[in-house]
């Protein structure tokens, strides 16, 4: 859910139906109605290999227009992808589709992206000079390495000539990319799978010849493949890291982290469900956790457990990996459980 | 006694202040018009469907309808589509389909199951590329043949490239302050009916609007900056160059030097004689600090046939008084709206088919502090007093006004006019040069216009004409008393 969305729809049932970007520097879709959206994204370590169709930059002098020369320093060029579409479906499932080289180049879930250094604050729109690439919120189970894995007639498609994006179809919202690689077509789709650190996938190509997906046990056929691409836990991510120069834990600074590392996406504080439990009413209560018989109370070691290691203890009705692993200093954990233990009474 | 006297002062006041006198509110309103709540107004590119649509692409993604309404806070705005990055180019081809030039590609979205929602987005135009710079952002407008102009902005050194660019990467283009690492950055590209695109012209900075009037001809602003001396608007022509060096690196017939930047800094001599020079320069602190979309005031409103050019940088709306002299094109600026409601960041501009208002879409976001929105001037009938038209003649100016002038502004002493040279180079705007007072004397004058003659018009000189405000005969206040003439050619000389 967008957020702020979520607060306004009370009063704008036109909203409520239409969800729209918002100022929330983290937005994301649903699984009924995924998010593409199209920035520039993070380039998070991908090799030099899957880059075949770019060209490659390189460092410039710095510059100073007065005189008109180039003066002693250098800048050099930062990761990131130019021409990619992010697509999130909530929680379940984010992916980055690269539109120069007509491919999947990673996917992840818990999250989706913070676009706080590039889109800026409300009253400033103050993008990071040199360093304004979203970044990435949630864990990374798949990365694109070496050639394109999709293979028709046992050779990859990197080697059947140019791979060209040439648009996407929303299927009930969910976006299927077109591309072509040499003469044959192909269309591209990820959704949200039910097994952790996953999604399924539905391939085709306009040739008869094998289809496959290399190193997906079982991913290959004709025409049309469906299949589940698995992985592990690459990497995980947890957005735009601020300094937020707190000196002394408060509620008051609780709050403002709440909603600056998109809790609020997915933990309402007036005790309603959403992707996540409610934090409203949880301090001190009762709470049943997956494969225990017995609930366990959200003291304020078990507040500080979730939010460093969200799946400790997952409560029971929710799924496991949503949510990120939260690295923070001292003081903005304390800040959090603070307030967590404020809405301990859900109004 | 006290009414009464009170009364016959009204009545008093009323018989000084002539019943048809016209003001400023009794010939424009401006309104802002909200966006739905929460949604950041970033406008990036506006255009009305054939039906009376509008819809507004948002810098975030999303693509706005609705129907106009009489209430500018009661339009029931819809999502049409999502999912463009910084589309800064519209073209709704039918209510169902619109073009967006994105930053890296101009994508078709169709509405093709009617349910009011884009669910087809196909490429339309690609082929320049895209460094991961933040400032590269493109605009179009309609060729008139079902293809488009796109106008392809160049990257700043305030920001950096990504290791990895869409196309290829030239060192030389890279240098400097704004660059062209990627190709057509800083061109004019022209995109034929299916997409396939020509690099058009060179040599632009940042040429946020581009714009083919009703008879053919093309136009792009610029913005102060690098290799502008102030704001320009150029009237574009196939193969030349605009005064921007780094987009030389793309152009094959450039064969000069492999390093067009380092090139012009060492000759200025040749960069005067190599690049075509603005229509109409606009002064950066009096006028008009960076050019947004230029649009033709359409018939029916008084300036018919004018030029409105919208400032991304000021709360303000230069209007541009056009003429050729020979073969070239030149002219005077003077404000359209200076204030008056008006916010920052104008960048876009459309006129409804009545051509009784004027949208303008603004946004600063990433560039500026923000001044984000959409407001919508309405030309409500009655003609404001104001200089009509400046035209040149062979020794000066004949200005011309809206209503009758009062006999102050037909003596020579009310004129004040002056002149300078702008060069531009590779400093951040330039200062004019060359000062000059020149003693106007009255050739003529009738009714609504006077002429100005005096010694030293040359080409190559921008004119500052001043003269008091005042009252029209029928006791309108006059709007603007500031103009400016570019002259790129004497006629008969």
């Amino acid at each position: 859910m967008r957020k702020s969305l979520t607060l306004l729809s009370l009063c704008l049932p036109l909203l409520a139906k239409e969800p729209l970007l918002t100022f929330d520097n983290q937005p994301m879709g649903t699984i009924e109605r995924p998010l593409v959206l199209r920035s520039y994204l993070p380039d998070p370590g991908l090799e030099d290999a899957v880059f075949p169709q770019h060209d490659t930059a390189r460092k410039v002098s710095k510059y100073n227009p007065g005189p008109g020369s180039d003066v002693p320093g250098e800048i050099l060029p930062v990761p990131g992808l130019a021409a990619a579409i992010g697509v999130n479906f909530g929680p379940a499932l984010s992916f980055v589709f690269d539109t120069t080289e007509a491919r999947l180049m990673y996917a992840w879930q818990g999250g989706f992206v913070d676009m706080t250094p590039y889109w800026g604050d409300v009253q400033k729109g103050s993008r990071v000079s040199f360093d304004y690439v979203p970044r990435l919120v949630g864990t990374m189970f798949f990365k694109a390495a070496g050639k394109d894995p999709i293979e028709l007639g046992g050779k990859s498609i990197s080697d059947l000539g140019p791979r060209v994006f040439t648009g996407y179809k929303l299927d009930k919202g969910v976006p299927v990319f077109a591309f072509s690689a040499g003469e044959t077509r192909f269309t591209l789709a990820l959704t949200p799978s039910d097994k952790p650190l996953s999604c399924d996938l539905v391939l085709t190509s306009s040739s008869d010849a094998p289809l496959t997906w290399r190193g997906v046990e079982g991913a290959s056929g004709k025409g049309k493949l469906s299949f589940t691409l698995s992985g592990t836990e690459i990497a995980k991510f947890q957005g735009y890291q601020r300094d937020n120069k707190i000196t002394k834990a408060s509620a008051e600074a609780g709050e403002k982290l709440f909603g600056q590392y998109g809790c609020a996406a997915c933990h309402s504080i007036d005790g309603s469900k959403s992707h996540g439990p409610s934090v409203g009413g949880l301090a001190g209560h009762k709470v049943e956790i997956e494969g225990l018989d017995q609930p366990v109370v959200a003291d304020t070691a078990y507040l500080l457990e979730s939010i460093k290691s969200p799946n400790a203890k997952v409560v029971k009705g929710y799924p496991p990996n949503y949510m990120p692993p939260f690295g923070l200093p001292d003081v903005e954990y304390d800040s959090l459980i603070l307030y967590i233990q404020s809405l301990a009474q859900p109004e | 006694m006290t009414s009464l006297f009170f009364k016959l002062g009204v009545l008093g006041v009323l018989a000084v202040q002539p019943l048809h006198a016209v003001k400023f509110d009794d010939c424009y309103k401006v309104e802002d018009i909200k966006l739905p709540a929460g949604v950041p107004p970033e406008v990036g590119a506006i255009d009305f469907a054939e039906d009376g649509t509008l819809f507004v692409v948002l810098r975030r993604g999303d693509v706005l309808k609705a129907k106009p309404t009489a209430d500018p806070a009661a339009f029931d705005w819809q999502l049409f589509a999502t999912g463009f990055d910084n589309g800064c180019g519209l073209d709704v081809v039918s209510p169902t389909k619109i073009r967006v030039t994105q930053m890296a590609e101009m994508t078709e979205a169709e509405d093709t199951d009617g349910d009011g929602k884009a669910d087809s987005f196909t490429r339309f135009a690609h082929g320049w590329g895209l460094s991961g710079n933040y400032h590269e952002t493109n605009a179009l407008t309609r060729d008139g043949k079902g293809g488009y102009f796109i106008a392809v902005g160049t990257a700043s050194f305030s920001g950096p490239t990504f290791k990895h660019t869409l196309g290829t990467f030239s060192d030389a283009g890279r240098r400097g302050r704004n660059y062209s690492a990627v190709k057509w950055k800083g061109w004019v590209l022209h995109s034929d009916a299916k997409g396939n695109i020509t690099p058009w012209a060179s040599g632009f900075r940042m040429h946020n609007g581009i714009y083919q009037d009703p008879q053919g001809e093309l136009w792009a602003g610029d913005n102060q900056g690098d290799w502008k001396a102030a704001t320009p608007l150029y009237h574009v022509e196939k193969g030349k160059f605009y005064g921007h060096p780094n987009s030389l690196v793309w152009d094959p017939a450039f064969t000069k030097s492999k390093d067009p930047l380092a090139y012009y800094r060492g000759n200025l001599e040749a960069y005067n004689k190599d690049r075509t020079w603005a229509a109409v320069e606009l002064p950066h602190m009096e006028m008009n600090r960076s050019a947004g979309e230029p649009m033709q005031i359409p018939a029916g409103s008084h300036f018919a046939g004018q030029m409105i050019l919208p400032d991304n940088n000021g709360e303000r709306v230069t209007r541009l008084m056009l003429e050729k002299v020979g073969d070239t094109w030149q002219g005077a600026c003077t404000h359209f709206i200076d204030g008056r409601g008006l916010r920052s960041g104008n960048h876009r501009a459309r006129f409804t088919k009545d051509g009784k208002q004027l949208y303008l879409g603004q946004t600063v976001r990433g560039w500026g502090i923000p001044a984000e929105g959409l407001q919508r001037v309405t030309f409500l009938g009655p003609v404001p007093f104001d200089i009509d038209r400046i035209t040149i003649t062979p020794d000066g100016f004949k200005v011309s006004f809206t209503k009758e002038i009062p006999d102050q502004l037909k003596d020579a002493k009310a004129w004040k006019v002056s002149s300078f040279t702008y060069q531009s180079k590779w400093t951040y705007g330039s200062d004019p040069e060359d000062k000059k007072e020149h003693k106007a004397g009255i050739a003529s004058s009738d009714a609504k216009s006077v002429t100005l003659k005096f010694d030293g018009l040359a080409q190559r000189r921008v004119y500052r004409i001043s003269f008091p405000k005042c009252d029209s005969t029928d006791g309108s206040p006059l709007q603007n008393n500031l103009a400016f003439y570019t002259v790129n050619s004497v006629p008969g000389k």
